[in-house]
């Protein structure tokens, strides 16, 4: 049967924000419907009125021309609503099965049954008794999905499903959609990234301020066309101009980087040996979970491997702390902003001086100069375009690309030699990336260097001036950016060799 | 003094006894704890349990009335805890303390005129098995009916926890409050729950020291039970079955120091009186160090505040 599903005048008011201001949209099953904007546009809010997390202060949704009244999220589970958050709703500590089981009305017997029949027809494998938390977060997404595949929905709403997969998981994904569509399954994709709209969906209706802007076949859009109505003007394109004079001084050199861990979820370094010039951008590619997070602790200070020579700028400081580390102008950019760059918890001043005990004059005797760190934590506001100049904010209340600006603009304004990030624009819209992208290339043509671990191709190509590949804990021969194609990087992040 | 076999098993017999309050308060607390709810007026709810069992033993002379009132108490008392925590969203650690303190001079108050009032004898089940049986007798007969439920209780818990759809709703619950709301479970109702069963456990906790164990109102006669039992739930890692054993180590070595005193080992009293926590602890660290088990068990959301979005 087929399903429609139509949205009408649909406005949600949070105080000092209108998250949902008048939406009215229209989907029709046998088709992927996009549903695309920044952080922030109003998109999330739209789905937790749909799947009734929260109650619209106005407007309607019909189901097949049925009024729905969606006050909790039992109605939308009762009229075949599913929903896949981008923060799972999975308990981490029990296994799958009784996270399958919770909202069962069946008993556990005939459940497993279907569960199994579900694994079998969409080719996924899960162990269904070993708890959550031992999944990676594709898995993790399945059993969200397979919650949904359960009730048997007419509706099924992904949020941001991409932003923790790696791209074979992503690629898994985007089957499974495609095969519950044909199913006749509607499904609604929530997204900031352009090219999954265009390699997957039909119809993409695009959101900016609450509004929607657009309603369209993705067919008639390109990349451009989608990222200006999405931003609302055009995004100027940035390039770097590739830094390519051999004659500069080198700053940073590793020697026999080896680590060895006994825990099965860190990956061992093997060997690896990389040095980097004045104004240089080193990009280092690879799949998440190649060794990425131990090298970005071992540069960092974090972890201290023995007979590894870390030499920056002609000083041995291989077994410095990272606060030593900063003092002799190193600066770090972690991936996990909340947990690791950022204490939520605190305010924007205080979180601003967290990494800066030694410098200025932050603090006088023991003392916290509450004054002089709000006056360098407002510059930094103003100087990054961070999106308020309210120092007394927790950090928590920042959307992502303004909590990187913050952080970026903490560790830049010391005025570093080297700038060392890890996926800094892990999670961002585009134009907080936009923003990142200019900022890192300002570095380099202020002559600092810097090292980008990231795992997406697009920006290193972007940004680097030599690249290498860490697969499995090691380092892939570093190439001249100039030399490197996305396939090539994509071989080599596989594990396959390219001479 | 004859070490003989009987002698044995009369102590085991009193080892089992005086472990019952803390099995059933901590049996109570653990549920609450399990769906996330840190309530540190266990204490205090003990107490009030313990002085209004036994103001109704003597304003009723029905035992079955004062231990029915006293669970009721118990309930009534985690009533405000939860009211204050779950619907006005006050911090756990904070209400719990108060709750304490509230308990026990609200305690001390009605109490006043029942201090030195002689308890009323508690009917205990095969007393002829008890006499008749050596050694076994005195460990398996001849105990208040109190008694055997404690300790069935952690299996029925654990059982509870394991097997039923209700025990894994509470679990769940425990583990994230927002993915079990974003599920359509009632969180605060499942909360309110669990918070008003730990508090008929501890209050029949107390009513087992007021009418069974020591038969008597005495101010304080808590005598910082409810913090053991708090303790015992957190080092059991929130095992019922852990929690037991906990239970039966304190009150073992609770028992046999004083033996050991009267005996008069030369030792300090001091630390013959520190044993019984020193023992506790160390055995749980112990018999607990699995720490993917700690972590499956315990219950992520603890002591955290939660609201429904709107």
């Amino acid at each position: 049967m087929a399903t429609d599903l139509r949205i009408s005048n649909i406005s949600k008011i949070y105080p000092g924000c209108v998250a949902n201001d008048n939406v009215s949209l229209q989907f029709k099953s046998g088709k992927i419907y996009a549903l695309l904007g920044e952080n922030g546009a109003g998109k999330s809010t739209l789905v937790k009125i749909l799947s009734g997390v929260i109650s619209p202060d106005n407007g309607e949704v019909f189901l097949n021309e049925k009024n729905l009244k969606l006050s909790s999220p039992l109605d939308a589970k009762k009229n075949k609503i599913g929903m896949v958050f981008q923060h799972f709703n999975l308990f981490e500590t029990l296994s799958v099965f009784e996270n399958l089981s919770i909202d069962a009305t069946e008993d556990n017997k005939s459940l497993r049954v279907r569960i199994n029949e579900i694994l079998k027809k969409y080719n996924f494998s899960i162990d269904l008794d070993v708890p959550v938390l031992n999944l990676s977060a594709g898995q993790k997404q399945k059993v969200e999905i397979i919650r949904c595949l359960l009730r048997s929905p007419k509706v099924l709403i992904m949020d941001e499903p991409t932003s923790v997969l790696t791209e074979q998981e992503t690629e898994e994904l985007f089957i499974s959609l495609k095969k519950f569509c044909d199913e006749g399954i509607l499904i609604i994709y929530i997204t900031h990234k352009l090219k999954e709209v265009l390699s997957l969906c039909d119809e993409v209706a695009v959101m900016r301020k609450g509004k929607v802007v657009s309603v369209s076949q993705t067919q008639n859009e390109k990349v451009e066309t989608l990222a200006s109505k999405m931003v609302g003007q055009k995004l100027a394109k940035i390039k770097k101009k590739i830094n390519t004079s051999k004659n500069k001084d080198e700053i940073f050199k590793v020697k026999h980087l080896n680590f060895y861990s006994d825990d099965p979820f860190e990956t061992n370094l093997v060997n690896l040996n990389f040095s980097l010039k004045k104004g240089e951008c080193l990009g280092i590619a690879g799949i998440s979970g190649n060794g990425q997070n131990e090298l970005f602790q071992i540069l960092s200070g974090e972890i201290i491997t023995p007979d590894t020579s870390i030499i920056f700028r002609n000083k041995e400081i291989a077994k410095l702390n990272p606060k030593q580390r900063r003092e002799y102008l190193m600066a770090f950019s972690p991936e996990d902003r909340i947990s690791q760059a950022a204490v939520p918890e605190l305010k924007i001043y205080e979180n601003v001086a967290l990494n800066n005990f030694k410098s200025s004059n932050f603090f006088e005797k023991g003392l916290v100069n509450e004054r002089k760190i709000k006056e360098h934590s407002k510059k930094i506001l103003s100087d990054f375009s961070v999106n308020t100049d309210n120092v007394e904010l927790k950090s928590q209340f920042l959307s992502g690309g303004n909590l990187q600006k913050l952080i970026l603009g903490r560790e830049l304004i010391t005025a570093p030699e080297l700038l060392i990030c890890y996926n800094p624009t892990w999670g961002l819209d585009v134009g907080a990336i936009n923003y990142i992208h200019e900022t890192l290339i300002k570095i380099n043509d202020e002559e600092k260097s810097t090292i980008l671990i990231s795992t997406d191709t697009e920006e290193l190509l972007k940004l680097s001036d030599r690249i290498a590949v860490i697969y499995k804990g090691k380092l892939s021969k570093i190439m001249p950016s100039v030399e490197v194609t996305p396939e090539k990087l994509g071989i080599l992040m596989g594990g396959g060799s390219i001479d | 003094m004859s070490l003989d076999i009987s002698f044995i098993g009369v102590l085991i017999g009193s080892i089992m006894a005086s472990s019952v309050p803390l099995i059933l308060a901590a049996s109570g607390e653990l549920i609450t704890e399990r769906s996330g709810v840190l309530n540190l007026g266990v204490e205090g709810m003990m107490i009030i349990g313990a002085i209004s069992g036994f103001a109704l033993m003597v304003i009723t002379d029905n035992l079955f009335i004062a231990i029915i009132g006293s669970m009721l108490s118990g309930v009534i008392i985690s009533l405000i805890f939860g009211f204050l925590t779950q619907s006005l969203l006050t911090n756990h650690v904070a209400t719990g303390l108060a709750l304490t303190i509230f308990g026990i001079g609200l305690s001390a108050m009605l109490g006043k005129n029942f201090v030195g009032i002689p308890g009323k004898d508690f009917p205990i089940l095969f007393s002829s098995l008890r006499e008749s049986i050596p050694f076994f007798g005195p460990i398996l007969f001849g105990h208040s009916i109190v008694l055997y439920f404690a300790f069935a209780l952690p299996f029925l818990t654990n059982y509870f926890l394991k097997k039923t759809k209700l025990g894994l709703v509470v679990r769940a619950v425990g583990d994230s409050p927002v993915s079990a709301s974003n599920q359509g479970i009632n969180v605060i109702l499942v909360r309110y729950c669990c918070i008003l069963y730990g508090g008929g456990m501890c209050g029949l906790a107390g009513a087992y020291l007021s009418l069974i164990y020591t038969p008597q109102w005495i101010e304080n006669m808590t005598a910082g039970r409810g913090w053991i039992a708090l303790a015992l739930v957190v080092f059991a890692t929130w095992s019922p079955i852990k929690v037991l054993i906990g239970a039966i180590i304190f009150g073992g070595i609770s028992i046999l120091q004083l033996h050991m005193q009267a005996i008069g080992f030369r030792i300090p009293v001091q630390f013959l009186i520190a044993l019984p926590y020193l023992m506790t602890i160390i055995v749980l660290v112990v018999i607990s160090r699995d720490s993917r088990k700690i972590k499956l068990n315990t219950p992520t959301s603890l002591g955290r505040i939660f609201y429904k979005e709107k």
